[in-house]
């Protein structure tokens, strides 16, 4: 007890310079993003001094605003809903179907490694018309692919495939290591019992699966609330303004149109967003690794 | 029983013939990158099954004169710093987490969290305007301080899961030999937990090294990142898709060792520790 105390000196030696350093590097900024959206400061006008909620009042009337919301709320469920479903059944394959072809898994990590601007860079290749392999195979047999991305829902579509291949490998690597901490025994007993494959993967496997599966979604479900290369690369937020999500928004405001303080307050707006889920996320991780 | 026998052999073949529509779904665009990046301007237009041998090195050219090199360059000065910076800080501080004493830990942990989580654009605005007063947008110093909000969060949570799976008894062995606890992070602590925390790295370096947002805001000509230049082959004229998809490859072979010995640990630094 007492050596405890006397290298708790230590650790708060060792633990200083990174609270410094969170606290500069990233808590200031925050600070300042928070001190931002409550005045009125322009890039090329200038300050105009405190403004209090004024910003935030003006969200609420921002039709492009709620717009944006609506539009990252589609980017974010629809690929975390693709991904966690590819990346659970893949992770099952891996282990169930094709044990032996430990090639697979290599295969099933590469677009994890691929830097999201390439991804953006490569996807919006596939998806123009005149360029796409996809377009050119279809066309054998006379049937004209629809172009994506100039379509409203089209392009929206376009961006959830392109993260889905991004990011199913981070969902396929959480489950796999989810499924190597299940004991086989369960599975055995399950199929002396009579019970067939299927029945084991959804009455057993599954629910022992749950908090994993709700800790990746959750994780997903943030970051799609980041998306900036996919839809900088390939979409620009359009066509007009339906692939332009919220974060990306506050990007447009901010940087295109100068309302500096205005973009902060939609970034604060994300922010708490962030925090309330991050919350659960902390919490969830905590009940599973009982830390 | 022959034709439940038959039913189960179908629904294996039907398994992996989803498993290989997968793999094709995979694989197809790093393939399209690499035809891409061999394909000539002049045939890209057209089928690649119409002329699948006519291949060209002119992009490697191209890709030589224009300033991506250079960005390369940059790229890698910048996130290896980072990460060097954030390592250095954040490797005691996960182990002080691990292993002191504290009731401030889920705090810690919801805050490490929330950091990695939180919106970019919040952390550029800011960081923008202060750069722009004291001159450091478009430097080195700017973009490896800026990095270090998207790499110290990470490496403070992935060496405290990866260093808390190290003994007790270990740690306490070496104390009782006389060491001090700086000692002892380095002769038994980080030996003892190498894997993880080299994983811990290589994800810190990724992640610097992947960022196109705050590069796009903080840099201009002069430190210019990879994922950025690749952009100057995007104009409205004009795409040149060959030299975009050589520089998308360049830009991902230095990621490639993740594949081969990292993957498992950095399963852990992404998402705490998940037990099933």
């Amino acid at each position: 007890m007492s050596v405890q105390t006397l290298f708790q000196r230590s650790y708060n030696q060792m633990l200083m310079p990174a609270v410094l350093a969170v606290g500069i590097f990233a808590v200031l900024p925050l600070v300042g993003m928070f001190g931002l959206s409550f005045t009125d400061f322009h890039l090329i006008k200038g300050w105009r001094g405190e403004v209090g909620l004024h910003n935030f009042a003006k969200l609420l009337d921002d039709r492009k605003f709620l717009a944006s919301i609506n539009v990252m709320l589609m980017l974010s469920v629809f690929g975390v809903i693709f991904q966690v479903v590819m990346g659970t059944l893949i992770a099952v394959g891996v282990e169930k179907i094709v044990p032996k072809w430990k090639f697979m898994r290599g295969i099933f990590v590469v677009p994890f490694v691929v830097p999201a601007i390439a991804v953006a860079l490569i996807w919006l290749s596939l998806f123009t018309p005149t360029l796409s392999p996809i377009n050119d195979f279809f066309d054998i047999f006379g049937i004209t692919v629809p172009a994506f991305l100039t379509t409203q829902y089209g392009a929206i579509v376009a961006i959830v495939i392109a993260d889905t291949w991004a990011s199913f490998p981070f969902v396929m690597l959480l489950i796999l290591a989810a499924l190597q901490g299940i004991s086989g025994d369960l599975d055995e007993a399950a199929s002396i019992d009579g019970a067939t494959k299927m029945q084991i993967f959804w009455r057993i496997t599954l629910p022992l699966l749950k908090p994993a599966l709700l800790m990746v979604a959750l994780f997903r479900f943030i970051e799609t609330l980041k998306h900036f290369p996919l839809i900088f690369v390939m979409t620009n937020g359009g066509p007009g303004r339906s692939t332009q999500a919220t974060n990306y928004y506050a990007y447009i405001q901010t940087f295109q149109s100068s309302n500096v303080s205005y973009g902060a307050a939609i970034a604060v707006f994300l922010f708490l967003f962030a925090a309330i889920i991050s919350f659960y996320v902390a919490r969830a991780n905590a009940r599973i690794s009982g830390a | 029983m022959p034709k439940s026998k038959h039913n189960i052999s179908l629904k294996q073949v039907a398994g992996v013939a989803m498993m290989l529509a997968f793999a094709f779904f995979a694989l197809l665009p790093i393939l399209w990158a690499l035809v891409l990046s061999f394909r000539p301007t002049s045939h890209l237009f057209e089928p690649i099954w119409d002329s699948p041998t006519v291949l060209t090195f002119d992009n490697f050219s191209t890709l030589a004169r224009s300033d991506f090199p250079f960005a390369l360059f940059n790229s890698l000065v910048t996130a290896g710093a980072s990460t060097l910076l954030a390592m250095l800080i954040g490797v005691p501080a996960g182990f002080a987490l691990a292993k002191g004493r504290s009731h401030r830990k889920f705090i810690a942990s919801w805050l490490l969290l929330l950091l990695r989580m939180a919106p970019p654009v919040g952390f550029v605005i800011p960081l923008f305007l202060l750069y722009l007063n004291i001159g450091l947008i478009d430097t080195w110093g700017g973009l490896i301080a800026a990095y270090m909000v998207l790499t110290l969060p990470l490496v403070v949570w992935s060496s405290w899961t990866s260093i808390a799976q190290v003994p007790d008894e270990l740690i306490e062995a070496c104390l009782l030999d006389g060491a001090t606890l700086f000692q002892a992070l380095k002769k038994v602590v980080i030996p003892a937990a190498r894997p993880g925390i080299i994983a811990t790295g290589v994800l810190a370096f990724l992640i610097a090294w992947n960022d196109f947002f705050f590069a796009l805001i903080i840099t201009r000509s002069d430190t210019v990142t990879a994922p950025v230049a690749i952009m100057n082959f995007v104009s409205y004229a004009s795409v040149d898709w060959g030299s975009i998809a050589l520089a998308s490859v360049a830009l991902t072979l230095p990621t490639v060792p993740v594949i081969i010995f990292a993957n498992k640990y950095i399963v852990q630094s992404m998402g705490g520790a998940v037990k099933g």
